[in-house]
Parts: C-alpha cells; structure tokens; sequence
C-alpha cells in the first residue's frame, strides 16, 4: 500500500493485474484475426488517439483543462517530421526530439498560465494552441505552410540477427505492433504517475488550491509538472503519427480537434485511468462503422456525446464504477449483519 | 519571540484591513484572537501563511522574516492553517485527505515516484503509519473511508486540523475551529486542540464562540487592523477599548 493505493480494494488486485495481461496477449494477436487494411489503419489511429486522450487527462487531472492539447500532438508532429527531412536524422531520434519540444513549449506556456486557474486557464490554453498552429504556417520552406508537409520519412526497416527484416512499408502490421507498444509504454508511465503521490498531488491542487498551499503542495510547480508529462507524450503521439501518415496538415492540429481529444476524455469518464481509453476506442471506431451513412456520420458522434451527458455524467467509465458500487451493495446486503 | 508581525499593513485599495499591528505568540502557547467583524483576524492568518502579501510590515517566525513567502514554502517552515470554512479535497476519503497532505518529509523525487522504488515505497509507508496516529489523535478512525464531502460539518472541521498537522506544524493558526458545532462537539473539538498542544505545538486561533477562549493563555484583542488590548480573558474583559469596539458604547455591558 502506498499512496493512491489504500483504497479498501481487498485481496481483487491479482484479478485485475490478469485481466489486463489478457486484453494486452488479446491487442498483439488481433493482426491474426484482422487482415484488413482499413481495420488496422482504425486501430492505429485508436492506439494514437489513446495516448494524447491518456495524455491530456493527466493535465485535467490537476484541476487544468488545456484546449490546446492536439497543437502539441502536431508540435511534435512537425519538430519530428522536420528534423527527419531536412538533416536525415532517423524517426528513432527524432519522435523523443519531438516530444521533448512539445515538453518545452509546454512548460514554457504553462508557467506563466499557473497565474490563471479553471476557465481562465482553458481561454489562454485556447490561444496558446492557435499560436501553435498559425507557426506551422510560418515558415513555409520547412513546413510547408497551408499545402501541407509531404515526404516524411517512414520509421526505418528493424533488422535483428536471425531474424527476418521488419519493414515498415510492407504492410500495416510492424506499425500496428509499433504504436501497441508505444502505448503501452506510455500509459505504464502516466498510470504509476498518477497513482504516486506526484498524482495525490494533482487530484488536491485540482478540488482545492487553497488547500493543497496550505499543506505545502507547490501549486505552480505541480501545474507545470503537469503539463511537461502531459504535452511530452502528446508530443510522441503527434510524433508518431506524423511518421505513420507521412503527410501533415496543420488544420488536423487546430481547435476542432482540441476539442475532440477533450470529448473522448469526456465521454469516456475523467474519473478513471481507462476513462480515455474507452473513449477514444468508442469514439473513433463507432463513427468508422457508421460510415456509409456518409453526412450523417457526425450526428452518431453527437448523439453518442448527448447519451453520455444524460445518462452517464461520470462518462462511461464512470458507468462501470456505478455498477460495480451497485453490484458490491448488492453482495453486502446478502451477507449476515454484524449484530455487536 | 517565535511568531512576531511589526508594523504589519494590508491595503485592499483604500482600505487598511490592517494597520502597523504589532503582535507575538510565544512557543508552545495558545494564544486567541479575537475582534469584531472585519477586524482583520483572518486578514492577518492570510499574511502570516502567505495567502495574501503584505503592504507593509514584516512578519517574523523563530527569527527568519517570512513576509511575502508562498503559502506551500511557509508550510515548509512549519506553519500550519486550517480555513474559516471546512475548506478540505472533498473526492477524498478521510485517510486520503490526510496521506496527501504529507508533503513535507520524507520528500520523494520524481523518479522514485514514477518506478516506484523500495525508498519510494518505505517512505510511503512511514506516512502512511504516520496519519494513522494523526487520524487516532483526532478520533477520525471510524470514518477513515469516508469521503470528504459525505462527512458532517463536526466531522470536516476535525479533519482540517488533522490535515493541517500532517505537516508536523510548529505553530497552528486555526480560523474558528468550532464555529458552526455543537454543544457535544465544541467539547470534543477543544480536547482535540488540547492534545495538540500538549504535543509542543504552539497554537494561534480566532474564535467568535468564547467558549474557547478557556483554553488560550492570552487573547489579543483587535479592531480596525490594530491591537486595542492584551492579556488574560478576565484582563480582556474589563477593557474601555475592548468593550467600546464589541458593544459600541463607554457605559454598556
């Protein structure tokens, strides 16, 4: 037990540690099951929209909500994207390169922004993501401006003694199995941060400033702290995708799309770890099966969000914990009262 | 003098919520402070613990001059506060509520936390040995999994003092600990403040209730941002100027 952990959980915890192992063996063999272009194409951007999703919760989680999250995906994007055209370093290098700057100019903007709290922040972090964004048109030679940035190099070929070469343009399945496990490392990351006590320590400053001061929580610095995990792995994500995508726009970074990564954390329940990762799974598969219903595919998405807010304010994650509470009382009704 | 304000002023614009107040607590007292409405009483706890900065003054604890210092460096120095409301996390549970207000020492660094090494978890498992003797002091155990927001008004008052001891204070400035209990609970309450105290920590409070006031060494009376007296409570009493800023007039009471 330590900090985060003493919830009275019971003796459940090797249950859980199971199920996840089975859901992770289920993720690596689903390219035996799918052959299908489209599908792992879906899957792959499920797999990178979870980390920025994952990524961006970790800065609500200390009381910050940044309308600027996917400015930072395509900061790293085009930092890693420009570094691997322009002087040939390999994508190895240049997606931590990429991360690292969003890190950067996420502190950067973050530490003066400690200044402003709740939706005063969210205004400021809304221009903070513009200003991201009318850079990229800036420098045109570099970043192509409006037209976009082609020719990214893909990731290079893998070649392991005794083993036959990884290529990545063969086919979907090396980058399906890159971003599998490039999420996996990244949520390993931001689920031990959250539950130490760095992750106590946002949850306070986030349900009362005043309060968190008071017992010595550096508001400024566990903000900014924040926002440096947050917007790095945003960072690798955009990254990453850059990379994937080998083209870049810079309107798939803008506000719109902010938004978006704000909804799947949303729908899918601030409350918990797996909140963004159920809403980002849902949100991104279920309007690619709805497809062919062509213009209408925005209003599933809509009504998908109107059904959350009704019936599921705690998101859907939240809907599982509601079960479970109920389903727990159920189990303590059943069992014979103490009578002392 | 352990805890010293000289010339202590607070500007809100035009207004002096408090005025060149000269005032001191001395270790292991306690030490009331009381005044009308708008006296300044929690003016003055904002300076001392950092919330507001002062305009002028200083403000010295155990020699060092702390004015103008951030809330989380001062609570570093050992000043620990509780609010005028039951200001707690109120999505935590009551252990919770005081494990996370271990911040102090033993510090971990990011990395230990983020691998969660055997310092990282030796240190986690001291605090956590040490709230449950804070959570026993306050008589907190039987609601320990309870969430902040459920717990009764009594009940979140006990927990602030607890969270706020979590930082081993060396001085506690409580903002009306028993405002809005009851009878039983006021009881209560100033027993807990008592074990407190017996435990070498210096207490500072403001009170409206006098109930309390049983328990301080000295009262220093203010109004207007500025001491009008000083003393025992029965010295208190008896003041001109204390009587004229509670009841108005020279000849009442």
């Amino acid at each position: 037990m330590v900090a985060g952990e003493h919830a009275p959980s019971g003796g459940r915890n090797w249950i859980k540690t199971v199920a996840y192992a089975g859901l992770i063996i289920l993720l690596f063999l689903l390219p035996l099951f799918v052959d299908s272009v489209y599908y792992l194409h879906t899957f792959i951007i499920t797999l990178i929209y979870t980390i920025a999703a994952c990524s961006l919760r970790t800065i609500l989680i200390s009381g910050q909500l940044s309308i600027a999250h996917a400015a930072f995906m395509g900061l790293g994007a085009y930092v890693s994207s420009i570094f691997a055209r322009e002087l040939n370093w390999t994508p190895w290098l240049t997606i931590p390169l990429g991360g690292v700057s969003a890190m950067v100019v996420g502190v950067l903007a973050g530490y003066p922004l400690t200044r402003v709290r709740a939706i005063y922040f969210s205004m400021v972090s809304l221009f903070v993501g513009l200003a991201i964004v009318a850079l990229m048109g800036v420098f045109q030679k570099y970043t192509g401006g409006d037209i976009g940035l082609i020719g990214i190099p893909p990731l290079p070929s893998i070649t392991i003694p005794g083993l036959p070469t990884i290529n990545f343009l063969s086919s979907k399945i090396p980058y399906y199995y890159f971003f599998l496990l490039l999420t996996v490392f990244c949520l390993m990351i931001l689920h031990s941060l959250e539950n130490s006590r760095i992750g106590m320590s946002w949850k306070a400053i986030a349900q009362s400033y005043l309060v968190a001061s008071s017992v010595g929580i550096n508001e400024a610095g566990f903000r900014v702290l924040a926002l440096a995990v947050g917007c790095f792995f945003a960072g690798i994500a955009g990254a990453g995708y850059a990379h994937y995508n080998m083209v870049l726009t810079r309107s798939s970074f803008g506000f719109l799309s902010s938004v978006n990564l704000l909804i799947y954390v949303l729908v899918g329940g601030t409350g918990s770890f797996f909140g963004p990762i159920i809403g980002t799974t849902v949100l991104v598969i279920v309007p690619e099966i709805f497809r062919w219903l062509k213009t209408f595919a925005p209003f599933v998405f809509g009504g998908i969000m109107l059904l959350v807010v009704f019936f599921m304010p705690q998101g859907i994650a939240g809907l599982f914990e509601q079960v479970k509470t109920k389903f727990l009382h159920f189990q303590e009704r059943k069992k014979p009262r103490d009578v002392s | 003098m352990f805890l010293e304000t000289k010339e202590l002023t607070k500007n809100f614009g035009g207004l002096a919520a408090v005025f060149q107040l000269e005032m001191s607590v001395r270790e292991g007292e306690i030490v009331g402070l009381i005044g009308p409405n708008g006296a300044g009483k929690t003016t003055v706890f904002n300076l001392i613990t950092g919330f507001l900065r002062p305009s002028g003054g200083r403000i010295l604890f155990d020699g060092k001059d702390i004015s103008g210092k951030k809330p989380h460096l001062i609570a570093k120095m050992g000043i620990g506060r509780t609010f005028q409301l039951a200001y707690l996390f109120p999505e935590f549970t009551v252990f919770e509520n005081i494990v996370t207000s271990f911040n102090l020492y033993p510090k971990s660094s990011f990395w230990e936390a983020l691998f969660k090494t055997p310092s990282y978890r030796r240190k986690e498992l001291y605090i956590l040995e040490q709230a449950k003797e804070i959570l026993y002091l306050v008589g907190l155990e039987g609601v320990k999994n309870v969430l902040g927001r459920n717990l009764p008004h009594g009940y979140q008052k006990l927990l602030t003092m607890a969270r706020a001891l979590a930082i081993k204070p060396r001085i506690l400035l409580l903002d009306e600990p028993i405002a809005g209990m009851s009878l039983e609970e006021i009881n209560y309450a100033m027993s807990v403040i008592e074990k407190i105290r017996s435990q070498g920590v210096t207490i500072l409070l403001v009170e409206h209730n006098m109930r309390i006031m049983t328990l301080c060494d000295r009262v220093i009376v203010i109004n207007f941002g500025n001491k009008i007296a000083e003393g025992s409570m029965e010295e208190v009493r008896q003041n001109q100027e204390v009587m004229k800023a509670y009841f108005g007039r020279e000849d009442a009471a």
